[in-house]
């Protein structure tokens, strides 16, 4: 049976499909097999991050309602060995997403992958509930402001009710943070809530902190997952965070502005 | 009989709590109903809007029949739901010329006349029949169990403890909110909303080990964020109802 993940949020354009990206090549670098789910019908994105929108023939809802097999819809990364995608449809809306189908496609994946990574769209509607529902555990996405923090607040506590884990009394669904975008200058200077004050705020457990960082515009635009990119910081602070997840400590980087001096910016770019 | 009964019910009926605030008019002056009404809302024009709201008119003797009129009209105007008028005398002869409920609230005792078919007499009503009583009687801190909930309460989620304390043991998030007949402790931080004695027990207290709320009320009476010092906020905070004012000390 494989472990369901769902990347979620509450907010939008907090990093969750670029995450989606990275846990998922993150996971599939350490030999384990995953497939990763774009549940933003309507608005798909993975395969952008992913590089692979020019391979899209069959999408999610084709599967759920029967016009495809998964096999014909799975689309196998290129990169990586052991990863494969499974796109949105763009031309549906989300009440494509039928509790039965999404179970019966999660069901068929389940006996071929270890991991399964779904990446829910944003808000707290059909879409981001269907991609939670069947989740065994969560990673919530947050940025260091407050609304974002608030809208993952409220999405843990869906997490912790509108799951079928909840809904079976098996409690509320394991959820760990991940802070993204984070600044440490702009932190030092006030300006952005500390990885300290949102761990208080939310009490919850930290998965990772990636720093806000040009590469993760360069490998999105590039699509390229942006943990491939082992010279930039977010990529290597997602490394820290899929090993993390998969059950080794490693502290946390990132964490406090460097200072560069001038043999600094001249390796460093 | 129908062979296959549909599984959809008609009607459902759900118990909800919902705060009512009472507007305690003192004067029928419209002039001055408005400035006051007008400064209000101006202190918590979120808060106001669309606030449910009970008429306390006891305080009011001899409106006339237009002024009434004229109250009401201004009340409702500025958006507030009028759900009826606050049970007493003076009610009760308003009552019938408005087509208002007039709805029975626990109280602090023996300060409201209490529900009788008896033509109103302040007197005799006072002394109304323990079965009347029974009828209206303020909730009690009859010790029913307590609610623990052991994980933190988080934004959008609401928990009522009915007829008894609520205690929760993580921290209570902004957009959070609590609701207890009796008593409220937190021991994690209180960052959402603390209702305690929704039902009109005065006595109803807030403990938390942190204070930094939204709002915090105690049977009926209440302080928004805006009205919360800084100097009240912070570690070990005891939230009490002293007369009409809440107040905030350190343990």
């Amino acid at each position: 049976m494989a472990r369901i993940v769902v990347i979620t949020s509450g907010k939008g354009g907090v990093g969750k499909t670029t995450t989606s990206a990275a846990l998922a090549t993150g996971l599939a670098l350490e030999g384990r097999k995953t497939a990763v789910i774009d549940f933003d019908v309507g608005l798909r994105n993975l395969d952008l991050i992913m590089g692979c929108e020019r391979r899209v023939v069959y999408d999610f809802v084709n599967v759920i309602n029967g016009d495809a097999n998964l096999r014909q819809a799975l689309i196998k990364d290129k990169r990586t060995d052991n990863l494969f995608i499974l796109p949105a449809s763009q031309t549906r809306d989300k009440d494509a997403l039928t509790e039965a189908g999404v179970e019966k496609v999660l069901d068929e994946l389940s006996q071929e992958f270890e991991y399964i990574v779904c990446d829910s769209p944003a808000g707290i509607e059909r879409g981001a509930l269907m991609a939670a529902y069947f989740a065994d555990e969560a990673i919530v996405v947050t940025n260091p402001e407050v609304s974002s923090v608030r809208d993952s607040d409220r999405m843990l506590g869906i997490l912790s009710s509108k799951t079928r884990k909840a809904e079976r009394g098996e409690g509320g669904l394991p959820a760990r943070l991940l802070l993204t975008r984070y600044a440490p200058e702009r932190v030092e200077r006030g300006e952005m809530l500390s990885m300290e004050d949102v761990t208080e705020i939310l009490s919850i457990d930290m998965l990772g902190v990636v720093p806000e960082s040009q590469s993760v515009l360069n490998a999105s635009n590039a699509g390229m997952p942006v943990i491939l990119d082992e010279e930039s910081d977010a990529g290597q602070a997602y490394r820290d965070a899929v090993a993390r997840f998969l059950g080794e400590d490693r502290p946390h980087r990132f964490l406090s502005t460097q200072k560069k001096g001038l043999f600094g910016r001249l390796f460093r770019g | 009989m129908n062979a296959h009964p549909s599984p959809i019910q008609p009607i459902e009926l759900k118990g909800r709590m919902i705060l009512v605030s009472i507007l305690r008019l003192h004067d029928a002056d419209t002039h001055r109903l408005n400035e006051a009404l007008d400064a209000r809302m101006r202190e918590a024009p979120e808060l106001m809007r669309d606030m449910p709201l009970l008429m306390d008119v006891e305080h009011l003797t001899d409106i006339s029949e237009e002024a009434l009129t004229q109250v009401i009209e201004i009340v409702r105007r500025r958006g507030f739901k009028l759900i009826g008028l606050q049970q007493g005398a003076a009610a009760q002869s308003i009552a019938a010329r408005t087509a208002l409920p007039l709805i029975v609230l626990g109280s602090k005792g023996g300060e409201l006349p209490l529900r009788t078919t008896q033509p109103p007499q302040a007197e005799a009503a006072n002394e109304s029949p323990p079965v009347a009583h029974k009828d209206s009687a303020p909730i009690q801190a009859l010790h029913t169990a307590s609610l623990v909930v052991n994980q933190p309460v988080r934004s959008g989620q609401q928990v009522y403890a009915r007829g008894g304390d609520l205690i929760v043991l993580g921290t209570v998030s902004a957009g959070a909110e609590l609701l207890a007949d009796g008593h409220i402790h937190v021991y994690g931080t209180l960052r959402g909303k603390a209702l305690a004695g929704v039902r009109g027990l005065v006595g109803a207290k807030i403990f938390c080990r942190r204070l930094d709320a939204e709002l915090v009320s105690i049977a009926g009476h209440y302080r928004i964020a805006e009205d919360i010092l800084d100097a009240e906020r912070g570690d070990n905070r005891l939230v009490t109802l002293a007369g009409e004012t809440i107040d905030i000390s350190e343990i």
